[in-house]
């Protein structure tokens, strides 16, 4: 079974949720509730990279608020 | 005139069922159709049977009889005149006439392959039983020739049909190579065949059984109605809707099944009118695109097989031929669109002839009884779908639910044709709710789970509350370094007002700190005969936590750990928690670039550990060794942990003696730990976990009763580690710490038994080991977890039966969802492999297919993982983290565990497989493109690929460099457990039709077994068991047990499986002769004459391996005096390489004493030249035995002889031996408070216990090797080395004794020559361990080619 994440030749997006956490995508799936589209759709890697360049501080966002007091 | 009108070739269907029947004699012949028709009112049987007789005369090819000729080749003889085939019985069991007549064979070389009989039930009421072999006719032209039938009977003569020989004719016309090509290329790439039953041909056959539905009239018209505004034919639906369902049943996406076409080509004049076999059944592939629509999906396999339609002609058996994967399904499809007046098919017996009303009763399936499952599809006003399956495999109430899943999927296209593929729900209203809700109950994530872990209210509540409150608070940020995890975040900056910390929030400290104000008392760690109490612990964490804050350590700053098995690594652990850090436990086993690697990944500011670390990094050191570790309590009251590191900064001294809490402010969603796993790229990645995850684990139900006194005895690099402090800890319960070494089954049960331990956790290796040795082992235990691998039914059973009392957990889990996910207690042990259970409290778990769709119990789907528990992600890999943390339909974040499981029908997991090419070698999780990505680099190495075979890693290389070159690169990257066993050199990797690798073409690896097959039923019974436990084909009689990769646990094994055969041979014996052959004699092959003949392995001059056409290599033994553990060098240095060892002589003579070391060497050297009369010799020490090797060296060259080779490992000249617990021996004697001779019994109590390579020691030779040990601490230091004329290779531990650490310039006064200086990271003790080893071996091996 080839896993929906994991089609080097497929179309996704970058998902971001509340926390600022990201998800890829893939594109032909429903966008779960709570997530919305930051990046795409375009390639995997280009997904990928946009989240890389992105996500810089992978702690969720209620959490750097807390610590940041 | 010849009786034969005409020889015909076969059409390549009828060559099909010719070979089938010339091969399979069973009856009845599955080939045998029938047809029966229910005749009512007033009947002339003449004329009827005229009807029949004028078929015959008609239909040429019905005349047919089948033959072989000489050449094989196979040929249809037309008679000219056959008898016809006419019988007239009077009985009311018509079914029975036509069940007879079904079983009744025909004989292919006697025509008529036809019969007719009439039963006559009563006046009136008649039955024509029309039975025939399918080779001459198909299911279409049947009703024709009973239409034919009937009108001749009633005494028209209809338009004669084209003959049969026309279609063969044009058969003949046709281009061959084109069909071939356009199946090829329709199957191109085709990964396997879709079966439902993979082992379908190993069982017995079975009557099919049918179930049937029925679509209302109202969704057949819709149906209808949709297909036609879409151009979609009524087959093209049936192949799609079964396509899908195929896939959801066995958890492909590129799916295959028969589909049954009617072979009668358009471009024949009159061929829908043709008597004969033209029906044939030809592979249907269909890809699902998860992109697509079910319109989308429709329209492209009707485009697919339309370019098809010109070659349905080539035989089912040359199209299978074409990707060469045998037959490629088992399932098919049919649609039943015979050309029948529609009101007779429908049985509704509106006959309107003078002959009265002819009712067809049902023609039998010919083509689908031998598949397990086929589905037929009738037209008609309410469409008929009739699914005949082996109830055997299928049973019938997964047809009913298949047969169910069709209907919904139909009504789906006729409802909704534009959905797209991903949104079609293809479960029940009731599996939906099983799989989703009712099957994870403990879907509620429990945010006050961790505070239930006690009732008392916290006393140390208020460091949650704002910092300003707190009197220790954490100095400014200004003024500390800034932790790696917490880099100025580019979002930008959320705006004020920020929320407080959730009141319900709880952490480590926190939940700690409440079990201390609980049971201050109660006893919280063991290790040894130390034991600390919760507030003692609290107090020696609360110390070292004051240190790392003083150090720098702030919210999630990574703080390395490096710490042998004691109750330090819980102090450092908790230590941790307590200053807000999140732990990093590295592992000591693991090469010094990879420690290297971690600890710059992490930038990790400190490091705690116990001995000098041996690897590059840029941290503070904190050592724990200093004082006492294996008596914590008296460090603890002899004040500060001691400082060794000149770096530590004086500034926070002040820190360093206070013992009260230094409540930190830590939020629960603060990082706890990383623990780094094998990453498929080339390098580990991080996993990062929360607080919030380790109360979530620590807090589960499951360990609510039992787990109160836990083994801690995983690697702290090991997410097990978890459990096994936190689950203790947080509850009140007790960490027990296993002592140094592997553990062995002995070993746990005297653990269990000695300390009352009441549950711990097990890899399924060592617990399969168990459960071989000793399944009593883990009597008196509540429960014992397990899992990490595939189970052993039996090995669970031989546990339950021998402790019925303790409960057995299979526990699963990923690093990413802490330690353990879901969980089964195994009450019932069949053969079948147990579930792996549940999720547990607060985890859900998800099966979900390739379109992100819940699958229903039975069908195969990945695992995610949703809820507590669940990790941040991976540290400092955004990208990483998120391909595998993605977002989930059911709210939140879910974990993609790459898992291939299946709910059973009662609601447990079913673990199957990998969906990807991970592995596990002992419980160790490995992506093999970790190691791939490593050997890459390589420069010799152009291609790799790496597998697991029989739970072993082997690499397949292309290029120049060495397999042992590569093992060894390997080894300076990569833990032990990820160097490969095999390196198998290849011209090219095998690929796969797509240009991938294909792993399952590659070969086996050659593990250099000897052609010598055993001679005697002793070396028989010895192969195989060598075999058995190595996992081999086959072992020769010489080929040594560690040469084929053998180790510690594999000779436990080997001992055990040997006993039970009847055979005893002991761990010992093993090490010491090694092969088959030496096992198995009485005597020792290479054994010689003397005093210590029967010295079974101690003997002097102790030969690892006489053969080989290389000068030899001597290795002198140890203070020890056993040579055993320079075995471990024979794998590395080749089965060309002769390697004999000296052993000291007291082991063999008890009594004696050696006065000297040049005495010694002296005595070594008469035995030496036994073996290898003139030089050049090559010899080899460690630690004290370099010192002789050293002193038989320089006699050597004093007579003249020439030596190539000294090395010494690890040896210290004279002045700077010290006796004080260098080695493990003293300190095993030590630490079993060892005063005399008298307590032997005591010691060997405690080394079995320890396990190791004293083991397997009897009492005598236990306490020769101490006394040898003794005398030669006391010659060594005697020992004043004189002059080598030579060159020396200097090999030195680098780990453990900094102070005094070993350099050339020690032995420069004993040597004229260059001395060649290394190191090895490892310390002295350690040295012949299989990863030193393998370095050293590679070093001897330069200097023996």
């Amino acid at each position: 079974m080839s896993n929906p994440f994991e089609n080097a030749d497929g179309v996704y997006l970058a998902l971001i949720n509340d926390e600022g956490q990201y998800s890829l995508w893939p594109s032909w799936a429903e966008v779960p509730a709570g997530w919305t589209v930051a990046f795409g759709e375009d390639t995997r890697q280009a997904c990928l990279d946009h989240i890389e360049a992105n996500w810089t501080d992978m702690r969720p966002k209620s959490l750097i608020r807390a610590m940041g007091e | 005139m010849s009786q034969l009108e005409d020889i015909l070739p076969l059409s390549p269907l009828q060559q099909g069922l010719f070979f089938h029947a010339l091969f399979d004699e069973a009856a009845p012949d599955v080939y045998t159709a029938q047809l029966v028709l229910e005749l009512e009112g007033p009947l002339d049987v003449p004329a009827l049977r005229n009807a029949v007789a004028a078929l015959l005369r008609r239909h040429a090819n019905l005349r047919a009889s089948f033959r072989q000729r000489t050449n094989g080749e196979p040929v249809q003889l037309v008679h000219r005149r056959v008898e016809v085939p006419w019988r007239e019985v009077a009985t009311a069991d018509a079914a029975g006439v036509a069940a007879e007549e079904r079983a009744r064979r025909f004989d292919l070389a006697a025509p008529p392959l036809m019969r007719f009989v009439l039963v006559r039930l009563a006046p009136g009421r008649h039955r024509l039983v029309f039975t025939n072999h399918h080779i001459l006719l198909d299911g279409w032209s049947t009703p024709l020739l009973a239409a034919e039938l009937f009108a001749l009977y009633g005494g028209a003569e209809p338009p004669a049909a084209p003959p049969y020989k026309g279609y063969l004719a044009w058969l003949a016309r046709q281009d061959h190579a084109a069909a071939t090509a356009a199946w090829g290329r329709a199957l191109h790439g085709i990964a396997g065949p879709t079966l439902v039953v993979p082992d379908l041909a190993a069982r017995p056959p079975a009557d099919p059984g049918r179930v049937r539905a029925h679509l209302s009239e109202d969704l057949t018209g819709r149906l209808t109605a949709v297909l036609r505004a879409r151009s979609l034919t009524l087959n093209t639906v049936i192949q799609g809707a079964w396509a899908l369902l195929l896939a959801l049943l066995t958890g492909r996406d590129d799916v295959v099944f028969g589909g049954t076409v009617s072979g009668r080509p358009p471009d024949l004049p009159g061929v829908e009118r043709m008597v004969g076999l033209f029906i044939n059944t030809v592979p249907v592939r269909v890809r699902i695109d998860s992109a697509e629509t079910l319109a989308g999906l429709l329209g492209r396999v009707q485009s697919e097989q339309s370019d098809l339609f010109a070659h349905h002609h080539l035989g089912l058996a040359e199209i299978q031929r074409l990707p060469g994967l045998g037959p490629l399904f088992d399932t098919m499809t049919v649609l039943e669109n015979y050309p029948l007046d529609a009101a007779a098919l429908d049985g509704a017996g509106a006959g309107s002839g003078a002959e009265g009303s002819l009712r067809l009763a049902g023609s039998s399936g010919t083509d689908a009884t031998h598949y397990p499952l086929a589905l037929a599809v009738v037209p008609g006003g309410r469409l008929s779908l009739r699914l005949d399956h082996r109830p055997d495999v299928i049973p019938r109430a997964d047809a009913i639910r298949l047969l169910n899943r069709l209907t919904r999927l139909l009504k789906a296209v006729a409802a909704d044709p534009d959905r797209p593929l991903a949104r079609l729900d293809l479960l029940s209203a009731d599996e939906r709710a099983h799989v989703l809700h009712d099957w994870n109950d403990g879907t509620t994530p429990s945010p006050s789970s961790a505070v239930s872990l006690g009732s008392a209210p916290s006393p140390v509540s208020s460091a949650t509350a704002p910092a300003s409150s707190t009197p220790v608070t954490v100095p400014p940020a200004a003024s500390v370094p800034p932790p790696a995890a917490s880099v100025p975040p580019s979002v930008p900056p959320v705006p004020p007002p920020a929320p407080p910390v959730p009141p319900s929030a709880a952490t480590i400290a926190e939940a700690f700190a409440e079990q201390v104000a609980r049971t201050p008392d109660a006893e919280a760690v063991v290790s040894g005969a130390t034991s600390l109490t919760y507030a003692e612990l609290n107090a020696r964490a609360n110390l070292l936590a004051h240190r790392l804050i003083g150090l720098g350590v702030r919210a999630e700053t990574p703080v390395a750990v490096l710490l042998e098995r004691s109750a330090d690594v819980v102090v450092a652990t908790l230590a941790i928690a307590k200053a807000g850090g999140a732990y990093v436990p590295v592992h000591h086993g693991h090469p010094a670039d990879r420690m290297s690697w971690v600890m710059a990944d992490t930038g990790a500011p400190v490091l705690i550990t116990d001995r000098d670390p041996g690897f590059g990094h840029a941290a503070e050191v904190i050592r724990l060794d200093g004082g006492a570790p294996d008596h914590p309590r008296e460090e603890a009251e002899a004040g500060p942990v001691p400082r060794d590191n000149p770096r530590d900064d004086p500034r926070d001294v002040p820190r360093d003696d206070r013992r009260d809490d230094p409540r930190v402010r830590t939020h629960p969603d603060q990082l706890a730990y990383v623990i780094y796993t094998s990453g498929s790229t080339g390098r580990p990645k991080g996993v990062a976990v929360r607080h919030r995850d380790v109360l979530a684990l620590a807090s589960d139900r499951r360990w609510a009763d039992g787990h109160r006194r836990l083994l801690m005895h995983s690697p702290h690099a090991f997410d097990a580690s978890t459990y096994e402090i936190w689950v203790p800890l947080l509850n009140g319960g007790t960490v027990v710490v296993a002592p140094p070494g592997e553990l062995d089954p002995a070993t746990i049960g005297a653990l269990v038994a000695g300390h009352r331990l009441t549950a711990l956790f097990i890899t399924t290796a060592l617990f399969n080991l168990v459960a071989e040795e000793d399944p009593g082992a883990f009597a008196g235990l509540r429960e014992v977890l397990t899992g990490g691998e595939a189970a052993s039914p039996e090995a669970m059973r031989r546990v339950r039966e021998a402790c019925p009392d303790t409960v057995l957990g299979h526990v699963y889990g990923p690093t990413e969802t802490t330690t353990y996910a879901t969980y089964h207690r195994v009450s019932r042990v069949d053969s079948a492999v147990p579930p792996i259970g549940r999720a547990m409290d607060g985890m859900r778990a998800y099966v979900l297919d390739g379109l992100l769709r819940p699958v229903p119990p039975g069908a195969p789907g990945e695992l995610y993982l949703a809820g507590s528990g669940l990790a941040r992600g991976y540290r400092g890999r955004p990208g990483l983290t998120a391909e595998r943390f993605v977002a989930c339909p059911y709210g939140g974040r879910m974990y993609r565990t790459g898992d291939l499981v299946r709910w059973s029908a009662g609601g447990e997991l079913e673990y199957l497989g990998r969906t990807d090419h991970q592995v596990k070698i002992r419980g160790f999780r490995i992506e093999p493109g970790e190691v791939e990505a490593v050997l890459s680099r390589h420069p010799e190495v152009t291609q790799v690929s790496v597998l697991a075979r029989d739970n072993r890693l082997v690499a397949y290389t292309v290029g120049t460099a060495a397999p042992e070159e590569l093992r060894r690169f390997a080894a300076r990257a990569l833990p032990e457990y990820m160097v490969p066993s095999s390196v198998v050199p290849l011209d090219a990797l095998p690929l796969t039709p797509n240009g991938k690798v294909d792993r399952a073409a590659l070969p086996e690896p050659d593990v250099a077994v000897s052609s010598r097959g055993p001679r005697t039923p002793a070396e028989e019974l010895l192969c195989r068991l060598f075999a058995q436990v190595l996992g081999l084909e086959q072992v020769g009689v010489d080929d040594g047990f560690f040469d084929l990769g053998g180790d510690s646990i594999s000779v436990i094994r080997l001992v055990s499986r040997a006993r039970q055969e009847g055979v005893t041979i002991t761990p010992r014996e093993v090490f010491a002769r090694q092969t088959v052959e030496a096992l198995a004699g009485d005597g020792r092959p290479d054994a010689r004459s003397g005093p210590e003949a029967d010295a079974g392995g101690l003997e002097v001059l102790l030969p690892l391996r006489a053969g080989g056409s290389r000068p030899p290599l001597f290795c002198v033994h140890p203070g020890a005096g056993l040579g055993w553990p320079y075995s471990g060098l024979l794998r590395h240095l080749g089965p060309d390489q002769p390697l004999y060892t000296f052993q000291a002589r007291a082991l063999s003579e008890p009594g004696y004493t050696a006065p000297s070391i040049e005495a010694m060497a002296l005595d070594y050297l008469d035995r030496l030249r036994e073996v290898q009369p003139r030089g050049p010799y090559r010899l080899a020490g460690w630690s004290m035995g370099g010192l002789i090797a050293h002193a038989m060296g320089v006699e050597l060259r004093a007579r003249g002889e020439e030596v190539a080779l000294l090395a010494l490992l690890d040896a210290y000249p004279g002045e700077k031996i010290d006796s004080g617990g260098r080695e493990e021996l003293p300190a095993l004697f030590a630490a079993a408070g060892y005063e005399g001779p008298e307590e032997i019994g005591k010691v060997m109590e405690f080394v079995h216990g320890q396990g190791g390579r004293y083991a397997t020691l009897d009492e005598q030779t236990l306490l020769a090797v101490y006394r040898n040990y003794r005398n030669g601490v006391k010659i060594s230091q005697e020992h004043v080395p004189r002059r080598f004329d030579g060159d020396v290779l200097l090999v030195i531990a680098a780990h453990g004794r900094e102070a005094d650490i070993l350099t050339a310039a020690d032995w420069k006064p004993y040597v004229t020559g260059t001395i060649e200086e290394h190191t090895v990271a490892c310390d002295h003790e350690a040295m012949l361990n299989p990863e030193p080893i393998a370095e050293i071996a590679a070093l001897l091996r330069k200097e023996l080619t």
